[in-house]
């Protein structure tokens, strides 16, 4: 089904738009260690890191990876009420300075209770190394014009 | 020591102490900013739905570990992270959360050696009783013993 009514056309196949972040902030991980009442040192305090024998640069806690990955779909779809669900596999570490990447392609549509669901595979890389992947469904009724 | 398996299979069914959990204005502002979302000021942000169960479930990640048999000196390992919403996450809203372990798999690879997969679903409840959303998470304990 591809619906353009003036508005952007979505289907199987559809490539969303990416959304980057160039330099992950190590210092925003300190203000999620407190957002998440998350002890793990490996996300503040380079001393513990660098004692792990983790390298010199603290690792970003996993749930602002899969955040990355909410907001490119925020941004396709017009604003986070869309997302209906995600689901995920966390398969490697960001590192406060990584560049990253998210990015999505629909896997196909389906109508569900007069709403027109997008099915993707997202994905966040690291220098093209996935350390995020899954799936999402985004309510894109909005997007293809029809209330079924 | 390791759990036995009958030991790990016991685990399903256990309930997670749950509380509640309220999204705060100022909470939602630092969570976008940490992100690097913009903010809406109304619609949260849906990471909250993490969140709110890794915060508002009362028992600490020790504790969770401990049902499970494991410290966190093991090495336990996020696997899977799933969330589903029935609606919209909003700001100011309170949560009642609460949940229970759905699963636990023993599983043997050749470079990994014995591991466990335990699984546990958690929901938040709105202040009508709807379930607004619900979140699955695997955690990977390598069991070096067993």
């Amino acid at each position: 089904m591809t619906v353009t009514n003036g508005r952007p056309a979505v289907d199987a196949g559809t490539v969303l738009p990416e959304w980057e972040l160039p330099a992950v902030s190590a210092e925003k991980m300190k203000t999620m260690a407190l957002v998440l009442a998350d002890p793990n040192p490996i996300h503040f305090d380079l001393d513990s890191v660098r004692e792990l024998g983790m390298g010199d640069r603290p690792v970003n806690q996993g749930p602002n990876n899969l955040a990355y990955v909410m907001n490119m779909l925020a941004v396709w779809s017009g604003g986070h009420e869309h997302l209906r669900g995600i689901r995920v596999r966390f398969r490697g570490n960001v590192l406060g300075g990584d560049r990253v990447v998210a990015r999505g392609t629909v896997s196909g549509l389906r109508d569900e209770a007069e709403c027109v669901l997008a099915d993707c595979d997202v994905e966040l890389v690291v220098d093209e190394k996935v350390v995020l992947a899954g799936t999402a469904t985004v309510d894109v009724t909005h997007l293809t014009g029809s209330a079924q | 020591m390791a759990m036995t398996e009958s030991e790990l299979a016991a685990i399903v069914g256990t309930p997670i102490p749950g509380g509640s959990y309220t999204v705060e204005p100022y909470v939602d502002w630092l969570l976008n900013d940490v992100v690097e979302s913009p903010r809406d000021g109304r619609v949260a942000h849906p990471l909250f739905a993490y969140v709110a169960v890794a915060v508002g479930k009362t028992v600490s990640w020790d504790g969770l570990f401990e049902i499970c048999g494991a410290t966190a000196d093991d090495g336990p390992m996020f696997g899977e992270h799933e969330t589903v919403l029935e609606r919209p996450l909003l700001v100011g809203e309170t949560f009642t959360v609460g949940g229970e372990f759905i699963s636990a798999e023993r599983k043997r690879g050749q470079r990994t050696g014995v591991f466990d997969i335990v699984g546990f679903r958690l929901s938040l409840t709105d202040v009508d009783g709807a379930t607004v959303a619900s979140t699955y998470n695997s955690i990977v304990f390598p069991r070096r013993g067993a």
